[in-house]
């Protein structure tokens, strides 16, 4: 009994199961699994959730590498793939099938299980952050009370993968790249921490449902609240960006400097997965920022000012960027600003990263950390005023930072490293 | 301190600098040609016109070839394979046609009416095969290739392109210029194949010897 108390206790702390989406979602279409034994009807719920998220989430990557090669190729003035199916929307599926009939090669000196585990590490963890995003009211697969503090512990999981990847392989390029990553990812994790802080400070829940509850309308969202959590979110985009290892901080996949980075010896199917982990985590990412800072579920326009039945309502609801469609549609555009800073932004050195992080990022994330807890004591909870002055410091800021500030800041910019600094902070 | 801001500031303005140039990038319509679906951008002025004398495909008139086997000795690579019979001595099938290279770098082929060596200031007529009787002036003609008598049957002509190296000495020592390297799109370069075995052209054709030739050449035969 005292066991059994304890797993109440616990399960009580992560999971509000009496809110979740599933178990509605069962109480009102099949009432009869309602009946079974306890642990069994969660457990067919639980399987439910799985079957439909694993079979929804990798279609994404799917779409995202084709939307990744539209994008490049439009920017770079060609036109991408355009043979398989019209415009080439069945590459990624015909990729996907080559991928699969590839022969599925194991370095012989590498270590067998490490190299195997690897990919499905790397796989599930990726996926598991999708359990806790909000993409409307009541389509969430868990809805834990600690949703950020999760997606945060599962995605950092997401190095032990590289790191096992990079090792298993026995290859200078694979270790070399997942060493790169692994110091990349721990550094970035910092400012992603401290500005997912900053939110959690304003809203005083992890509960990812209660986040965006408060952001009715747009100047409820998170990144309008206060001057601070503005700055915020570009530092927790910017952070995100490195922490998906993806340009311009692609270091550990560096391909004119490691090949691949560290799956430079995967081939066919293992390396599809960690293809689709890639792309599932960029979606996830942004998906969270959205959510975090840019109102999640809710749209631009408060939800009462708006219809909410039959087919108007959800349109309305859409284009006012609200609802399941409405997050799809912020996670999707953030998404494309990555790919397009990826054709825009040329690689960073090591060294140029690891500044970035620690002498940029973190400080100015702890600067935002005591200006949100200030901006706090001065204004009461939520109230109109303090979201009015907030916007109106926000737009002074940046017309001051842009118009004025720029011509003198524009001068006194620190000159490029010397070759002989470089060659120091390199060995250092 | 000064400087730390303005990395700060500049990092923000070069990145916003770059996205906006690579966003109206973004917007261009792309300059990809889909080449052979979409094969418009020919019609464009700044697309060459192939020189004239491009060695391109390698092709054979047929009929005026009178079997000397001079291409299939020269080639280097021994891309072309004939196979003849002799005639009877003192036999011939029919005449080459003339080739009539005119100063303008075009040539005419068909058979000169009357003497093969025109005199200057006259005009020349000359039975083509497909396009009647053409006329000029003596003076735009630069040389004549003159008839020769076909005296082989041609049992097999073959040229093996995938091994052509496009040195074009076959298209040299040709003594009727039957033997010709196309120097067009259409017909010169785009004929590439999913199989090597369809590069292997064929050009003798048997049949032409069961029919009796036209009259003209029978005519001729029979002097």
């Amino acid at each position: 009994m005292p066991l059994g108390l304890q797993f109440e206790n616990l399960h009580q702390f992560f999971v509000q199961s009496s809110e979740s989406w599933a178990q509605r979602f069962v109480q009102d279409h099949a009432p009869v699994l309602t009946h079974l034994p306890a642990p069994l009807g969660e457990l067919v719920i639980m399987l439910a959730c799985c079957v439909i998220f694993v079979a929804v989430v990798p279609l994404l990557p799917l779409g995202l590498v084709l939307a990744e090669r539209k994008v490049s190729a439009h920017i770079q003035d060609r036109v991408g793939p355009m043979r398989v199916g019209p415009h080439g929307i069945l590459q990624t599926l015909a990729d996907g099938v080559k991928l699969i009939f590839k022969e599925d090669h194991i370095p012989r000196e590498g270590d067998k299980f490490l190299f195997v585990a690897s990919p499905y590490i790397i796989f599930a963890c990726s996926f598991a952050v999708f359990a806790a995003i909000p993409f409307d009211k009541s389509i969430l697969v868990s809805e834990l009370n600690i949703g950020i503090f999760y997606i945060m512990a599962i995605s950092s999981v997401i190095v032990m993968g590289v790191i096992m990847a990079g090792w298993a392989s026995n290859s200078k390029w694979s270790l070399l790249g997942a060493m790169r990553s692994a110091a990349q990812i721990v550094s970035y994790e910092i400012p992603l921490g401290l500005c997912i802080l900053t939110v959690v400070m304003l809203v005083q829940s992890l509960n990812m449902q209660d986040i965006v509850t408060g952001q009715d309308g747009i100047a409820n969202w998170l990144i309008f609240r206060t001057p601070f959590t503005f700055v915020a979110f570009f530092v927790f985009f910017i952070s995100a960006i490195a922490e998906v290892n993806r340009t311009p901080f692609d270091l550990p996949e560096a391909e004119s400097e490691l090949v691949a980075g560290f799956h430079t010896e995967y081939s066919g199917m293992r390396f599809a997965l960690f293809f689709i982990a890639e792309y599932a985590n960029m979606f996830a990412v942004s998906a969270i920022a959205a959510t975090l800072f840019l109102g999640g579920w809710h749209g631009i326009v408060p939800a009462e000012m708006l219809p909410q039945a039959g087919i108007l309502g959800f349109v309305l609801k859409t284009i006012t960027l609200g609802g399941l469609l409405g997050v799809a549609i912020k996670t999707l555009l953030l998404v494309f600003v990555m790919m397009w800073l990826r054709w825009t932004l040329p690689r960073l050195r090591v060294d140029q990263l690891m500044n970035l992080c620690w002498k940029y990022f973190i400080p100015i994330s702890f600067f935002n950390i005591l200006g949100v807890g200030i901006w706090g004591l001065i204004f009461p909870k939520d109230s109109m005023l303090s979201i009015i002055i907030s916007i109106a410091v926000i737009i002074l800021g940046l017309i001051f930072t842009f118009g004025v500030l720029g011509r003198s800041l524009s001068k006194g910019a620190e000159p490029p490293p010397s070759s002989a600094e470089r060659r120091i902070s390199a060995t250092t | 301190m000064r400087h730390y801001f303005s990395n700060i500031y500049l990092g923000l303005y070069t990145a916003l600098v770059g996205m906006r140039i690579t966003f109206k990038q973004f917007l261009r319509p792309s300059v990809t040609h889909q080449y052979p679906y979409d094969r418009s951008f020919e019609q464009k002025k700044n697309i060459r016109e192939i020189p004239k004398g491009y060695r391109g495909k390698l092709h054979n008139r047929i009929e005026d070839c009178i079997g000397c086997k001079k291409c299939e000795l020269i080639c280097p690579v021994d891309c072309i394979t004939i196979t003849t019979q002799k005639l009877p001595k003192g036999e011939r099938l029919w005449d080459s046609m003339n080739v009539v290279h005119l100063k303008n770098r075009t040539e005419i082929v068909g058979n000169i009416e009357g003497d093969e060596k025109p005199a200057s200031n006259t005009t020349v007529a000359i039975q083509t095969r497909d396009e009647g009787t053409v006329t000029v002036s003596s003076e735009e003609i630069a040389n004549i290739v003159e008839r020769k008598p076909v005296i082989f049957y041609l049992d097999q002509f073959d040229i093996d392109m995938s091994l052509c190296m496009y040195c074009g000495l076959c298209t040299e020592v040709c003594p009727t210029e039957c033997l010709i390297m196309y120097d067009n799109l259409s017909d010169g370069i785009e004929y590439s194949t999913f199989d090597r075995t369809d590069l292997i052209y064929e050009f003798a054709k048997p049949e032409m010897y069961d029919q009796p030739a036209d009259e003209s050449t029978e005519a001729e035969a029979a002097d």
